[in-house]
């Protein structure tokens, strides 16, 4: 090897991309020259050079303020999902403000059509109630008219209450959109309601069948169109399901009422009604004070199976914090 | 998979995006305001960049170079926005000819301090200041720069061969006239190394 063909790849013996004979070549021509030394020896301390005059340069370092602004802003991003705009030109307001009339018009007409949409949704609703009733021996938490005493009121109730629960599983767990920002279930369980405290350990105490293919996801208190929930939500293959557990004494006096004696254990079974709303499958039961909801767009009995799995040890826990209170 | 998944494994994500990326935030920070040489763009691009990263962190490879990907990201963020404003600059003709023109090559000075280094860098034309930055300071790898700069890996090799040659060229033309290094300069290979700025002259005469 000449001086001229060491200076060729001598940038690439710095390296180490050279083939393993080249490399013996440089080796054997560097033990003889001086000169290729010394260049080879340049070579490498401008390559450190160069880092450290790039590292330390005063003109390319951060400020300490940037730093800190856009991690605490990532981190925002990244834990609520805030859809905020980082330093908004002007075109991409007059493009958002575009946006939102175009947006104004459409919502109008989704309005309109969705209290058509509600309206049948009730309807259908409270048909399917009635033959579930009849069909599958849900009749202990009254919602079959036929052993429902309290008549329409009750039933008016509790098809509020499904439908309040599958909208809470909607914007909650599925879409994230609620108006209140979710609090945690032991905040909750200090302000509102002392059942909240230990939820989780309740619900994911389930056993069986159940407990392999169940997972925790997370928990909450939150609030859906005025309505508090202790919420926890499972994941079974891929899909969400919302346990809600909301206080039923104060807004629906009839509805405690007419569960004041609460549900039996050994009846476990019978007392998970089933129903759809909204394209979710929601099963439900209750104590004196509670109504719990199992929400997901799972088929109707894997919905109503997870319901059942777990309804035992929530059903404990809520009538062992009812008692307490 | 619905929202709620999704905000849920972000949470959990960003412990694993702040201890993977946010640890590269000054070195990137420091390429992107190379790249701009003004801090308000860099820094919006550097945001951009983190941003588009941590949307897509569950992309990145576990075990891969992270300041490679980010680096990658930049580019990619920076390409377009040169694309927008027509201001994509590729490497011409005339700067090719003008690294295949430095036909000798200079011995290495030494003794040059930091901020020439970067002066003489900041002189050669920022296809070859590229390679040479991501290469030799961002250690990055052939094929990650290429990959970063959408080029051949071909292309990156022969242009960080380039680069570097024209940096050093650049040195010793400052070293000579300073008196730096004497001792180990050749005098001869000296009377063959023409400062960039001529040979870009006598370029734009001959074009």
């Amino acid at each position: 090897m000449q001086c001229r063909d060491f200076r060729e790849v001598a940038d690439s013996y710095l390296g180490d991309e050279l083939l393993i004979e080249t490399n013996h070549e440089v080796i054997q021509h560097l033990e003889s020259c001086a000169d290729c030394r010394r260049e080879l020896t340049a070579r490498r301390a401008l390559r450190a050079q160069l880092r450290s005059a790039f590292t330390h340069a005063p003109d390319l370092q951060m400020r300490d303020e940037f730093a800190v602004n856009l991690s605490a802003r990532l981190k925002t991003k990244s834990t609520h999902n805030v859809n905020f705009l980082f330093a908004p030109r002007a075109t991409a307001w007059l493009a958002l403000a575009a946006c939102l009339v175009i947006a104004g018009s459409f919502a109008l007409k989704a309005m309109l059509h969705q209290r058509q949409r509600n309206q049948s949704v009730q309807a259908e609703l409270a048909r399917s109630l009635e033959e579930k009733g009849k069909a599958a021996g849900t009749t202990d938490v009254g919602i079959s008219p036929q052993t429902n005493r309290t008549g329409d009121a009750v039933r008016s109730a509790k098809i509020e209450l499904a439908h309040n629960a599958a909208g809470d599983h909607r914007d909650c767990a599925v879409d994230f959109r609620l108006a209140e920002e979710p609090v945690s279930l032991e905040d909750a369980g200090q302000r509102f309601d002392p059942a909240y405290f230990d939820l989780v350990k309740a619900v994911t105490s389930y056993e069986g069948e159940a407990s392999s293919s169940i997972s925790f996801i997370e928990a909450h208190s939150c609030v859906f169109e005025g309505r508090r929930y202790g919420h926890v939500v499972l994941r079974r293959g891929g899909r969400l399901v919302s346990v809600l557990v909301t206080d039923v004494s104060g807004q629906t006096g009839q509805l405690a009422k007419q569960s004041e004696s609460g549900l039996r254990e050994d009846k476990m079974d019978q007392v998970i009604a089933c129903s759809q709303v909204e394209g979710f499958n929601v099963s439900c039961f209750e104590t004196s004070r509670h109504a719990v909801f199992v929400v997901s767009d799972l088929s109707e009995a894997e919905n109503l199976a997870i319901a059942r799995a777990l309804a035992p040890n929530v059903y404990r826990h809520l009538i062992r914090a009812e008692a307490a209170a | 998979m619905s929202e709620r998944i999704r905000q849920v494994e972000r949470a959990g994500g960003w412990a694993a995006f702040e201890a993977e990326a946010m640890p590269h935030l000054d070195g990137l920070f420091r390429v992107a305001m190379w790249l701009v040489r003004n801090r308000a763009e860099a820094e919006d691009l550097v945001q951009e960049t983190f941003t588009q990263a941590l949307q897509s962190f569950k992309r990145f490879e576990q075990g891969t170079n992270c300041r490679a990907w980010l680096v990658t990201i930049m580019y990619h963020t920076l390409s377009k926005r040169r694309r927008a404003e027509m201001k994509l600059q590729l490497v011409s003709d005339h700067e090719e000819r003008i690294a295949e023109t430095v036909a000798f090559e200079p011995p290495t000075p030494q003794g040059i301090t930091e901020e020439e280094v970067l002066r003489a860098l900041g002189r050669l034309p920022l296809p070859f200041q590229e390679v040479v930055v991501l290469s030799d300071v961002e250690d990055m790898t052939y094929k990650e720069i290429a990959e970063a700069l959408s080029l051949p890996v071909g292309t990156v090799m022969s242009r960080l061969h380039r680069g570097r040659k024209l940096l050093r060229t650049e040195l010793a033309r400052y070293a000579n006239e300073s008196g730096i290094g004497r001792g180990h300069v050749d005098t001869g290979t000296q009377k063959t190394s023409v400062p960039l700025s001529e040979q870009r002259r006598k370029s734009d005469a001959m074009s």
